[in-house]
């Protein structure tokens, strides 16, 4: 039989663990036609969800699967390239949720010898699964049941040794709280609820070990554009990260009219500069760090009033601070610190509960304790929602699904798209990146959208969304398809003067293939499709692409006096531009020419049942 | 449909300057643009420069319109007309304004559109003892009537305003509005430049003091200048280099926390705030 050669950085295969079975390991082949359309990170798992997850499949069930991808770059020199992605339907959702991650875990799991590892079925007992040369294996794992998984991943590594790396969840996803994270040396694929999927599989841990090499193409040409990127990486374009990390949005953003403020009554927030990177550096004590194979080190540790170091980022500040109402910066970096202890999605807790204090403000549950601008509020919510205690029960469930319990018209105010929380980017202020939040496949995300770059670039209106704005959203989008594919991080992206063909070329040159700009780009629009594609067939409509009342019936007003205002109106016409830019049926759904492009089910020469529009 | 358009008659023959007064420098940068600059600030609509015919007009921001004149040399009517004809199917009303006055500030601009309503065809300022036709709104349903002036040959903008419903504002009516008596108060908005001792001695004034912040890694590049600072600047440029920074592809300035610029020409006026922010706001 003639065997397939695999394309350089490859191995040409996924590992599929069915833990019901005791980890009965299939190995899946990766074709080449399969990996040069979707390349790996979050297009391979998005291509593995279709192939690998039943239709209408229950996120929490035991028949569905979990994907930790990798891809081509991960082990190469190139910096950022140690990333890998989480990918399942998302119990917070119920649509399809990619979530990155970084670090070890990425090199040490590609270098279990597959491109991508699937966990399915359900453990008897909690446990964890090592992956090594002997092949995957499933061990108790009860003495790690109830740790964070920082602690957890310190004690399996002391158990099994430092070449080890480990992907655990934390309290949070063994109690099925909708937004819990999978985490790996501090770093969090952490929006969906990914944690939760792990713990109802009873899974605590994935733990691998490198076994086998995999070289590029072209090693030399490799290590060239390797020292080519780094250099190019401690220039102007990501000073911002190197000198403040994310936390400099912050500031920036009040200034703009921009920082959402208590659950998005405004867009700014008086006491932001108590939380300001400029000022919290200085005052604080601040480590920096970075991701294995990274030579921006983005990451900032700030020490907290009992001497602890937590990494912040501008999203977890913004979240749990002036979201929140929150302004004392000892008490922000406590609830960070909480969250990562309890693994749960700093976004999502803070949307979650800045909902549930309007609803409290506003009468609609009985919650006297809870209020904007208090602390201690804002830490017992976060403990009874790890704990799934109290208020937390409800909370643990998500914005959208506790709005639907609540009524009362509180789904007006729940902060959502799709069921995930919105990010730290006001959409009646950023009108390009509105419409990027309404019709993601993830939900309201900023990173598998970056509309808000053509907000700020100066070459828009950005209160005034329209036709230049949807072009410039799906540009966001397709460029985040590849650099969340190769894998890079996003942060990268303002070094690369041309992106298309500079991607192609790397890619070329770590894989073989011939690859272009044109075929780049091709690519990635099939792997933004493919996600709307599995959305589609697990009940995705129209009617998902939007944003809550409260954006499009209340406006802002900005410091010149001018009116944020967005409209039904004004959102839809996006939409249906957006719709009609990327050649969708005006429903939003694919045409049939576009899921046969996505290459689906070929390899087992099965029909799927894709919803798709006649064309 | 907008309220409100800008319209910028550019098409005078400047015989007393002596020089294309659209050309003129304006703190690096020209009168044209300078007051079509300030005017966008305070329109909801187009903003549409008439010129002569075959007229050179010097750079200009994306996204402003340029029309002519039916014929040169036939006075303000002629350019309104023309202007109103473009901004009739998009705008109820125009603010019309003149090429030669670098002093026009938005506020002036908007405390004009305020007053019209539906009891007045067009609102007029009356500065020092003279009515100001270039520094007033108009309905761009006037069009006709103005044409019909046109053909009549009655050509002064007296006759347009015995033939509709104007409503006149005195200098203290104008200054009934705070921010307008605290940024203007001498209502230097319609200053205009007729010879080149007017324009000397009005380039020769300081710029106007507008505050500046500088957020995140930018911080760095400005050096130890206080945060917020006031400085002289009539342009971003010179609010950048008064504050050390290059307007590069990594910065990008928000205006009184509103419209995003790289534009090194974006006029400032007194009152303004400029916030300069890392072009990458990704995180």
């Amino acid at each position: 039989m003639e065997t397939e050669t695999v394309a350089g950085g490859y191995f040409g295969r996924a590992l599929v663990v069915d833990l019901s079975a005791g980890a009965r390991a299939d190995v899946l082949p990766l074709p080449d036609h399969v990996l040069r359309a979707y390349i790996g990170g979050a297009g391979l798992g998005a291509w593995l969800m279709h192939e690998l997850a039943p239709p209408g499949v229950d996120p929490l069930g035991p028949e569905a699967p979990l994907a930790f991808c990798f891809s081509p770059l991960v082990g190469t020199p190139l910096t950022t390239s140690a990333k890998f992605a989480v990918v399942a339907k998302s119990p917070l959702t119920g649509l399809l949720n990619d979530a990155l991650a970084s670090s070890h875990f990425a090199i040490a799991g590609k270098l279990t010898g597959h491109d991508a590892i699937v966990v399915r079925g359900a453990c008897d007992e909690p446990s964890v699964l090592i992956v090594d040369a002997d092949g995957p294996r499933v061990e108790p794992a009860g003495d790690l049941w109830g740790l964070s998984a920082d602690d957890a991943e310190t004690r399996l590594r002391e158990r099994l040794g430092k070449a080890w790396r480990v992907a655990s969840i934390g309290p949070a996803g063994e109690r099925l709280v909708k937004y819990a994270t999978v985490s790996h040396d501090g770093r969090h694929a952490g929006r969906g609820g990914l944690g939760a999927v792990l713990g109802s599989k009873l899974l605590k841990a994935v733990a691998v070990r490198p076994a086998l090499k995999v070289a590029p193409a072209d090693p030399k040409a490799v290590l060239a554009a390797a020292r080519d990127l780094r250099k190019r990486s401690f220039g102007p374009a990501t000073a911002k990260y190197r000198e403040l990390g994310t936390l400099a949005n912050l500031l920036a953003f009040n200034a703009i009219n921009t920082l959402p403020t208590r659950n998005f009554q405004a867009a700014t927030f008086s006491d932001a500069p108590r939380l300001a990177a400029e000022d919290l550096a200085e005052a604080r004590g601040v480590a920096r760090d970075s991701c294995a194979s990274c030579s921006i080190g983005c990451e900032h540790i700030y020490k907290g009033a009992d001497g602890k170091g937590t990494r912040v980022e501008y999203e977890n500040v913004f979240a749990l601070g002036p979201l929140c109402g929150v302004s004392d910066p000892d008490a922000v970096l406590e609830a960070s610190a909480r969250c990562d202890a309890y693994g749960l999605d700093t976004i999502s807790a803070g949307g979650t509960i800045a909902w549930a204090m309007e609803c409290a403000e506003r009468g609609l549950i009985d919650a006297p304790w809870l209020r904007f601008g208090d602390a201690g509020a804002l830490l017992r919510a976060l403990d009874e929602i790890a704990a799934r205690e109290g208020l937390g029960a409800l909370l643990a469930e998500g914005s959208r699904a506790a709005a639907a319990v609540v009524g009362q018209g509180s789904a007006d105010f729940a902060p959502h798209v799709k069921g995930l929380e919105l990010p730290g980017y006001e959409p009646r202020t950023l009108q390009a990146m509105a419409l990027g939040l309404a019709v993601n496949a993830r939900g309201a995300d900023h990173n598998r959208s970056g509309a808000y770059e053509a907000d700020l670039s100066g070459r828009h209106d950005r209160l005034s969304g329209g036709a230049a704005h949807v072009a410039a959203a799906i540009g966001t989008e397709d460029r985040a398809a590849v650099m969340d594919s190769l894998i890079l991080c996003k942060f990268l992206r303002g070094v690369f003067e041309e992106p298309f063909p500079e991607w192609a070329r790397l890619l070329s040159t770590v894989t073989g293939w011939d690859v272009d700009a044109e075929e780049l780009a091709a690519t990635a629009r099939r792997i933004v499709l493919a996600k709307r594609a599995f959305n589609a067939r697990e009940g995705w409509t129209r009617a998902d692409d939007g944003l809550p009342e409260r954006f499009l019936s209340e406006p802002l007003e900005v410091g010149s006096g001018r009116s944020a205002a967005l409209t039904h109106e004004q959102l839809d016409g996006m939409i249906e531009a957006y719709y009609e830019a990327r050649g969708l049926h005006t429903s939003g759904l694919l045409k049939s020419a576009q899921i046969r492009d996505l290459r689906l089910g070929v390899e087992r020469n099965s029909t799927r049942s894709i919803s798709a529009a006649v064309p | 449909m907008a309220d409100t358009a800008g319209i910028v008659l550019a098409g005078g023959r400047s015989s007393r300057m002596g020089r294309s007064k659209a050309a003129l420098e304006w703190h690096g940068s020209t009168l044209l643009r300078r007051v079509v600059g300030i005017v966008g600030r305070a329109v909801d609509g187009p903003v549409i420069i008439v010129r002569a015919p075959g007229q050179e007009l010097p750079s200009l921001p994306e996204g402003v319109e340029v029309v002519e004149d039916a014929r040169e040399g036939r006075g303000p009517l002629q350019g309104l007309a023309a202007g109103l004809a473009a901004a009739r199917p998009r705008a109820t009303a125009a603010y019309v304004s003149s090429t030669d006055v670098p002093l026009l500030h938005p506020r002036f601009v908007r405390r004009v559109i305020a007053a019209l309503d539906d009891g007045a065809d067009v609102v007029l300022p009356h500065v020092g003892g003279y009515p100001q036709p270039l520094a007033a709104v108009y309905r761009t349903a006037l069009l006709e009537t103005v044409e019909r002036l046109i053909a009549e040959d009655r050509l002064r903008p007296a006759f347009l305003f015995e033939a509709c419903r104007v409503r006149r504002l005195d200098a203290a009516a104008l200054l009934e509005d705070p921010a307008l008596a605290a940024l203007d108060p001498d209502l230097e908005s319609v200053l205009n430049l007729n010879e080149p001792a007017d324009y000397d001695a009005a380039r020769a004034r300081p710029a106007p003091e507008v505050t500046v912040r500088v957020f995140g890694a930018l911080r760095r590049l400005a050096g130890a200048t206080a945060d917020p600072a006031l400085v002289a600047a009539a342009t971003l440029a010179e609010a950048a280099a008064a504050t050390n920074l290059t307007l590069d592809e990594h910065v990008v300035a928000a205006l009184n926390g509103d419209q995003i610029t790289r534009d090194p020409d974006a006029p400032l006026v007194a009152g303004d705030t400029v916030a300069f922010l890392a072009a990458d706001a990704g995180g």
